[in-house]
């Protein structure tokens, strides 16, 4: 075991990957000695640059996500540092529409081994904030992994380099320099699309990801307090979703909040939520609450920020409701 | 060109509240993008401009774009702070994104490249008016390399709309070397778009500033975009807290002597433009507003609850 932070357990797992496997490479812009904003590849340098497998790249997203799936069709498997998640939006064609497409519009020949990484989420980075990872749901043939914790994040990251497909690996700038905590040396990988129940109760289910897991967390102690007792399901992967663990949770406690750091309409709370109403609507005793931001851009004052961001009273308020329901 | 002395005071003046702001900024806010060592490029980029023309400012001297186009020093101080004064209420930063009401067009999420077309329409719409309003669409060497930035000129070129195409280049980006990752020169660029294309010493706000006015009027007369690279330095870190400046320090020494403010000073003594005290007067009085604009902005209220608008995201 390791005392890591997030940033330092994902990039472990980077290292461990570049080291197991010479076609795995990375790109992105100042990543290379300087190590990358928000030290996002501290150390990659040192050990491959020589190698030629850590790579700056121009300002030039569209072209390096592309080169990125580019290299992947050829059988590479290439990491991609895009920085901010807000850069999504200028190379969602070539990651998802194209990227994502290609393994099934080519009936099986063509596979995109590549995982693009990104910074994102309200927290001590004042600004590129934004949580876009609700559109790729709706991108068939990509993956979206948002870890919660070091540990998850170095297995996630062993798995999305691994997996054959284009993954999206979200990286939480509110977690990323917020603690350590003991992270498996060596040798560690967590199967994508698998949930972590984070805490287990029997009164109300809290689904979350990322920060919101954490908020979920604390959550569950106000609760506790009160004499409620809240499950914490931790998504870990968006997509594909892990129906089964997010079924066998409300089967148990009847009861369901979804935490979400995406804007309420057209959010991946949505589709839990939707999940839920389909296939577990009759273990539901209470309406589903989904917290999650108003539909507005992330504000820029800490105070608006803080009242747009749920947070652990917010998602308490909402499971005392439903547990009272 | 020839410009007027009033023209030069001007530009002089725009130079030191550049660098003025600058020093205000940087020590209320660690991740403040400065224009150090600038100040010749973003003034001549932003100075002199009609009502009617429009902006697409660099981030990195944004809220300079914004004050020259009339903006209150004080509310876009605010704006720094999120504070409720501010040209939003507080809803958005200023420093990297001015108000539309002064023409001006600021990012809008973080990224570079997508605000040089959207200078490229405001262009569209002066030639469809058939008005002869301007644009500016100014970058950074490293956002350069953005397709956002090719396509602008080309649509911009073919089209023959009035832009003008200004690269603020700092010769770096982050921590990457434009050397090493802007193949060529920006202003050669321009041969390839059928548009003129020059370098200019960007800490010599004189050339700057007729490298400008000459694009300006060549737009326009309706003969299309040009496209401007000033060659300056960035003589601080990426942000004013960035500690990890990679450059080389006899580098940065070297640009740092070439401070543009203090060349443009000698030359408009030695001209005969203004004698020092004149200057010096220019440089008390910029002071003072930068003051009291700052600690006006300070002491302004804090957004209320009511700011975060849930319901106003439709017009
Ligand atoms: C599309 C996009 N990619 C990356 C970034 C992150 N970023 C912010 S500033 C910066 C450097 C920009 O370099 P340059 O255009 O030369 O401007 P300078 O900072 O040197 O003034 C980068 C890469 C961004 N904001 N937008």
């Amino acid at each position: 075991m390791a005392r890591q932070t997030f940033q330092e357990a994902t990039v472990a797992a980077i290292a461990h990957e570049m080291r197991r496997d010479r076609n795995v490479f990375i790109m992105g812009e100042d990543i290379g000695a300087f190590g990358g904003p928000l030290h996002s590849c501290k150390g990659l340098w040192d050990e491959f640059g020589a190698q030629g497998r850590v790579i700056d790249t121009p300002i030039s997203e569209g072209g390096f996500v592309g080169a990125g799936v580019g290299a992947a069709l050829a059988g590479k498997r290439p990491i991609v540092d895009l920085m901010f998640l807000e850069f999504m939006g200028l190379v969602i064609h070539q990651f998802g529409l194209d990227g994502g497409a290609m393994h099934y519009y080519s009936d099986g020949k063509a596979k995109v081994p590549l995982v693009v990484r990104a910074k994102y989420g309200v927290g001590p980075f004042h600004g590129h904030a934004y949580d876009f990872h609700s559109w790729l749901l709706n991108v068939p043939g990509v993956k979206v992994v948002a870890p919660a914790t070091p540990s998850d994040a170095k297995g996630l990251m062993a798995a999305s380099i691994r997996d054959d497909n284009p993954v999206l690996f979200m990286e939480h700038m509110g977690l990323y320099h917020a603690g350590r905590e003991e992270v498996p040396e060596g040798e560690y990988v967590i199967p994508l699309g698998k949930a972590d129940v984070k805490r287990r109760g029997r009164d109300v289910t809290i689904v979350a990801s990322a920060l919101m897991t954490k908020r979920a967390l604390a959550a569950a102690d106000i609760l506790a307090q009160d004499g409620i007792e809240a499950e914490v399901v931790d998504l870990r992967t968006l997509a594909p979703l892990d129906e089964e663990t997010v079924l066998e949770s409300v089967a148990r406690t009847g009861r369901l909040v979804v935490a979400c750091e995406a804007v309420k309409s057209g959010g991946s709370a949505s589709e839990v939520a939707a999940l839920v109403v389909e296939k577990g609507f009759a273990h539901l005793k209470a309406p589903i609450a989904r917290v999650a931001p108003p539909n507005v851009p992330v504000p820029f004052h800490r105070e608006l920020e803080k009242l747009y961001l749920p947070d652990a009273g917010r998602i308490a308020e909402a499971a005392r409701a439903a547990a009272a329901a | 060109m020839t410009q007027s002395n009033e023209t030069l005071l001007d530009l002089y003046r725009l130079m030191v509240v550049t660098r003025e702001v600058d020093l205000a900024v940087s020590e209320i806010d660690g991740h403040w993008h400065g224009c150090d060592g600038e100040e010749a490029v973003v003034a001549a980029a932003y100075m002199g401009l009609r009502d009617g023309d429009t902006v697409a400012p660099h981030y990195r001297g944004s809220l300079v774009a914004a004050y020259a186009r009339g903006a209150d020093l004080a509310r876009l101080f605010a704006g720094i702070m999120g504070k409720a004064t501010s040209y939003n209420r507080g809803r958005y930063r200023s420093d990297i994104c001015g108000p539309p009401e002064f023409g001006v067009i600021g990012l809008y999420s973080g990224a570079l490249g997508p605000p040089l077309s959207y200078a490229t329409g405001a262009a569209l719409a002066a030639k469809l008016d058939g008005t002869d309003a301007v644009a500016m669409a100014v970058f950074g060497d490293g956002s350069s390399s953005r397709g956002d930035c090719h396509e602008a000129m080309n649509f911009a070129a073919s089209l023959k709309l009035p832009v003008v195409f200004l690269c603020q280049n700092n010769q770096v980006a982050i921590s990457t070397p434009s050397r090493d990752r802007v193949a060529g020169t920006v202003a050669d660029r321009a041969l390839g778009y059928g548009m003129p294309g020059v370098q200019v010493d960007g800490n010599d706000a004189v050339a700057m500033v007729d490298a400008v006015a000459e694009a300006r009027a060549r737009a326009r007369r309706g003969e299309g975009p040009s496209l401007i690279e000033g060659l300056t330095y960035r003589a601080r870190g990426h942000f004013v807290s960035d500690a990890a400046d990679p450059r080389p320090r006899d580098e940065v020494e070297a640009w740092r002597a070439r401070n543009p403010i203090r060349l443009f000073r000698d030359r408009l003594a030695g001209d005969g433009v203004a004698d020092t005290a004149h200057l010096d007067a220019i440089d008390a009085e910029v002071r003072d507003q930068v003051a009291a604009a700052m600690a006006q902005a300070q002491t302004d209220p804090e957004p209320g609850a009511d700011v975060l608008g849930a319901d106003d995201v439709y017009a």
